[in-house]
């Protein structure tokens, strides 16, 4: 699926869409645009922290979320990136002033809701008014998730080799994973890291952390929590949210698949999710990550209460470094799983 | 002789323990102890103990732990989590094995879960010092006394509401302002650490409190969490000293291994 060279003649803005977080891209990819996934984009710029503070001197106040904030500023600086997804339902709240802020300077917004209970009639006139939207039809948005889909089983191998033969970093599990939200905005060149990965990866000796974690939460907004982990013997094997944006299941109704995807929906069905990985994966401690001022550090009594594991709470805020604190928790963590 | 070294925010603790377990205590202020006495080597800093301790002192081991060891690495020591040093220290100093610990200290406040003498569970302040030592001093300059005068008061508590340390001065004065005696001021700053810290506490509750890290000293604090939560409030002898005597225990059973 090689959409370079292909203009958006569909009616929306720019061929380059950004996204707020996992959305059907394959609505996105059938119409010949590029999804952009602003938080990677966000978070593997040079200056991430430089982003942020953008946002602050434009007015962002600083008790809110730094990753809106860098979103934001994501969207400020990329100018060929006028069109974008963002999902109203299902992340943040804050995500809807981002809109506004957005359209404010004149990007084109296009709203996605995936609804609180999973109601898959309301799900599917969601797809369908993107698919609207982008001027596409069934047909090609069923082609753009088979050539997807071949990508995401590759994906679901290198987790698999996570947990179960224990080959693969937490880093590198969280960013095969993570870049499925987008496929880095060209599947074709993503698929070949992926069998470049695969390839390497046959033969090497199993890892030999004796911890097994389970990461559950938003993907950390620090880079270096894997490493320091396994410098000290604990390792991630279950990232939650991560293979989420792999729709790691098996079924080929696009409905149902955005259906079963678990991180836009309540915390209760995400945890019928965790509480089967974690045991399957059979990790000895959790961590739960949720950034500062989110809504979903108030989820946290519920995580503690079901969940019957030792759990850590973190707390990230600014990009991209672990602050002193949070590595003595970890440190305490890990000492207390020993 | 083994030595135990917690590098604090505000000071650094250091206990020596003999092959009989004797303690002998010593306290520096951390700026002072990292300016005058510390040089980086390798990217770990050298400390010249012999300079700091009594004459003829040769620890066989050093174990450090503290807010510090995150960006310190000390020469020629060990370094542990800090939760395990206080852990270890309460126990050792108080016989105890079934527990909640408490250390307030000068930036962070931990409470730990103890059961048969191991660490179980945790929990830390996160991003916000307003439950520390420091805001104790800090509200005392408000309230132009000591902090063994702030110390004595926990009745009659006027009510502070912010949650920022820093605003909360602004509310203290206007308390002042309000004409409330020094006593009922004082209590209102105490009973706020308390409010901080109850969630943590109520989370990991034991009927046994053991209290430890420089805000120990506050008897008002122990009168107000042992009347509050009606639990035994059990403060060791030296309780800042509870992290650098965890070391100290540290030491001595890795060598004896």
């Amino acid at each position: 699926m090689d959409n370079r060279g292909i203009q958006a003649d569909n009616g929306v803005r720019s061929r380059r869409v950004g996204i707020t977080t996992t959305v059907p891209v394959e609505v996105i990819y059938a119409a010949g645009c590029i999804p952009v996934d602003l938080n990677n984009v966000f978070i593997t710029d040079p200056d991430p922290g430089g982003l942020v503070e953008e946002a602050e001197l434009a007015g962002y106040p600083r008790n809110v979320c730094a990753w809106i904030k860098g979103l934001y500023s994501t969207v400020l600086r990329h100018q060929d990136i006028r069109t974008l997804v963002a999902v109203t339902q299902g992340d943040c709240s804050n995500t809807h002033a981002l809109m506004e802020t957005l359209e404010l300077i004149g990007v084109e917004v296009i709203p996605f809701a995936y609804p609180f209970d999973r109601d898959r009639d309301l799900l599917a006139l969601q797809i369908e008014k993107l698919i609207d939207r982008f001027g596409v039809d069934w047909v090609a948005v069923n082609r753009a998730r088979e050539r997807l889909d071949q990508i995401r089983r590759k994906v679901w191998e290198i987790d698999r080799l996570t947990w179960q033969e224990n080959l693969v970093s937490g880093w590198d599990n969280h960013l095969f994973q993570v870049n499925c939200s987008d496929f880095k905005g060209n599947p074709d060149a993503f698929e070949q890291e992926v069998d470049d990965f695969l390839a390497r990866l046959a033969g090497a000796q199993p890892r030999r952390e004796k911890i097994r974690l389970a990461y559950i939460g938003v993907p950390p907004i620090m880079d270096d929590l894997y490493d320091y982990l396994e410098e000290r013997g604990a390792r991630v094997v279950y990232n939650e949210t991560q293979r989420q944006f792999t729709l790691p299941f098996e079924t080929e109704d696009l409905v149902e698949r955005y259906r079963l995807y678990s991180y836009p929906y309540g915390i209760f069905y995400r945890l019928e999710d965790i509480t089967r990985e974690v045991e399957r994966r059979k990790v000895h401690g959790v961590i739960h990550y949720a950034q500062s001022f989110c809504f979903r550090q108030i989820e946290d009594l519920i995580v503690r209460q079901r969940l019957k594991l030792p759990i850590l709470t973190l707390e990230g805020d600014k990009p991209n470094r672990l602050d002193a604190r949070t590595r003595m928790r970890l440190d305490a963590f890990i000492e207390m799983l020993q | 002789m083994y030595c135990g070294i917690d590098l604090g925010s505000r000071n650094v603790k250091i206990a020596l323990m003999d092959e009989k377990g004797r303690l002998e205590f010593f306290k520096f202020d951390t700026i002072a102890f990292y300016r005058e006495h510390g040089c980086l080597e390798e990217g770990r800093l050298a400390v010249d103990l012999s300079a700091l301790l009594p004459a003829g002192t040769k620890p066989r081991t050093v174990v450090s732990t503290g807010y510090g060891r995150q960006t310190v690495a000390l020469k020629g020591a060990r370094v542990i989590p800090e939760i395990k040093a206080h852990v270890l220290g309460a126990v050792h100093l108080t016989g105890l094995s079934d527990f909640t610990l408490l250390d307030l200290g000068g930036q962070d406040s931990k409470v730990a879960l103890v059961r048969d003498g191991r660490l179980m569970d945790f929990q830390t302040n996160d991003k916000c010092a307003a439950s520390t030592g420091r805001y104790l001093e800090n509200m005392a300059a408000v309230l132009n006394i000591s902090l063994d005068e702030l110390s004595r008061h926990h009745q009659n508590p006027v009510d502070l509401t912010s949650t920022c340390a820093i605003f909360g001065e602004t509310e203290l004065i206007g308390k002042v302002v309000e004409g409330h005696p020094i006593s009922s001021l004082a209590a209102g700053v105490n009973y706020t650490i308390f409010k901080r810290i109850r969630p943590m506490l109520l989370r990991l509750f034991s009927d046994t409190l053991v209290f430890t890290g420089g805000v120990a000293q506050n008897a008002a604090l122990r009168e107000i969490l042992a009347r509050e939560l009606g639990v035994r409030v059990v403060v060791p002898e030296h309780p800042q000293y509870t992290g650098a005597v965890g070391c100290c225990v540290e030491a001595k059973m890795g060598s004896e291994k």
